[in-house]
């Protein structure tokens, strides 16, 4: 295999190859032609496909209640011939779940239900040599709790045969041709990278010191300044942030804020207080993809 | 290090078809495929076969074998080669002559004197890909009784 010659397409499976020579020659003074015989050689389907992903990330299930995660991957028969490819998708996690595999039939990029219907036994329809597609995984996430590292792999495989590179296929190619398998083994696998649940909040703490003498040591009367970070995927509602003053150390009063906005320390107020050791901020109603930021400072006794 | 055996050794192993032509010189094509082999002296022998499938990117060989049958000498042998669409040249085969090569059919030299015209009126020079006919010549006439061959090697494209 020497690879394709570089600027033409490749020979279509079953084509005929058929080469006559011709022999001129002077007789007795009189100018002769004849032909050669004639020798046909039928160009063999070499079984070839590629399945990739773009992008490296990992991809974030939705939950149960959402719509479904679309996975988009290309398919391309990387054969010299039309073939079908045979689909399977297997998912390391248990708690998602595969609602199914379709062909963006209108090449639209986007997969639409009623348009992108399920394969049929689980295979393409034929491809043309060289074509691509965008195969869709839909995806569901069956529980809430979140999952992390884990994949979806789908493999891709030539209807005809796949295996053991160079391995034939007496009359398998397209025209009556043999099929013979290619340098890719006539399989493809990608492995896309998953996770379930990180769409619930998070929440990221930090602290800051500052001491009397403007360093940063913790000694008494050190000011410690605390950042909590609340990240909400989807919108939610009755968002309360609880965090409690760390013993050894006193709440610095009218330090709460929400937002860079302060807020009253005293008992009984609606949108927060600070009780005893603990401060209580209820967020309430969130929207979506929204990041709140609650500080306070607590001074080292 | 690689030996090549004679080609028309491992001709008379393949079933090639002789021309039905009735006359005093016959023509025989073939198109093989080299197949490698370790040797036992540690070197690679490479033997010249019939194909078992080809496909595009695939190496090829197109032998050309002529023969004197009659009883006068043959002058003026040219041997022409169209070459099939699908088929990409590359270069004479070693221990055969270089044919002239052709880029239109009409015009016949080496390759590096050859130029293609493009579609905007410019030219370029000819690459092995661009060849569409190969012609060999013999120098002096064919004694009778006696035979050569010619080979060229090409890619599937």
């Amino acid at each position: 295999m020497l690879g394709a010659v570089p600027g033409y397409a490749e020979t279509l499976a079953g084509t005929a190859i058929v080469n006559t020579g011709v022999l001129r020659y002077d007789l007795a003074g009189a100018a002769q032609t004849i032909a050669s015989n004639t020798v046909t050689l039928t160009v063999a389907e070499r079984l070839d496909v590629r399945l990739s992903h773009e992008g490296q990330g990992v991809i974030l299930v939705a939950p149960p209640s959402a719509l479904p995660t679309v996975v988009p991957l290309t398919l391309t028969n990387a054969d010299n011939g039309s073939e079908s490819f045979a689909i399977a998708a297997t998912l390391s996690a248990g708690t998602i779940m595969l609602r199914g595999l379709s062909i963006d039939v209108d090449g639209d990029g986007r997969y639409d239900p009623s348009i992108d219907l399920p394969l049929v036994n689980g295979g393409s329809a034929p491809l043309a040599a060289g074509q691509s597609v965008t195969l869709f995984a839909i995806l569901a996430a069956t529980e809430v709790a979140g999952v992390r590292d884990a994949a979806l792999t789908v493999t891709a495989r030539a209807i005809t045969g796949s295996g053991t590179p160079a391995s034939g296929f007496a009359g398998g190619g397209d025209s009556g041709s043999d099929a013979l398998v290619g340098p890719t083994g006539a399989a493809a696998s990608v492995v896309v990278p998953l996770a379930t649940g990180l769409a619930g909040p998070s929440l990221f703490k930090s602290q800051s010191v500052r001491a009397a003498d403007g360093s940063q040591a913790a000694v008494r009367d050190s000011v410690i300044t605390y950042t909590l970070e609340a990240r909400f995927d989807d919108a939610v509602t009755g968002a309360r942030i609880v965090d409690a003053i760390p013993v050894g150390t006193v709440f610095v009063p009218g330090s709460l804020t929400l937002d860079g906005t302060p807020l009253s320390d005293a008992a009984g107020t609606q949108a927060s207080d600070a009780q005893g050791f603990s401060i209580v901020v209820a967020i309430g109603q969130v929207a979506p993809a929204s990041v709140h930021t609650v500080q306070f400072k607590a001074k080292i006794q | 290090m690689i030996t090549r055996p004679m080609i028309a050794a491992v001709l008379s192993t393949t079933a090639a078809v002789v021309s039905a032509a009735a006359g005093p010189l016959q023509v025989t094509s073939s198109i093989l495929a080299e197949s490698r082999a370790a040797a036992a002296d540690g070197t690679t022998r490479i033997t010249l076969v019939k194909p078992s499938q080809i496909t595009p990117g695939d190496k090829v060989i197109f032998v050309l074998a002529y023969r004197n049958t009659g009883t006068q000498p043959l002058a003026n042998v040219v041997l022409d080669n169209p070459l099939p669409r699908a088929i990409a040249y590359r270069s004479a085969n070693p221990g055969s002559p270089a044919p002239d090569v052709s880029v239109d059919g009409k015009t016949f030299g080496s390759l590096g004197t050859l130029r293609v015209r493009s579609l905007d009126g410019s030219t370029r020079a000819a690459s092995p890909n661009d060849v569409t006919s190969v012609r060999w010549r013999l120098a002096s006439p064919l004694a009778a009784g006696s035979q050569g061959q010619f080979a060229f090697q090409a890619v599937v494209r």
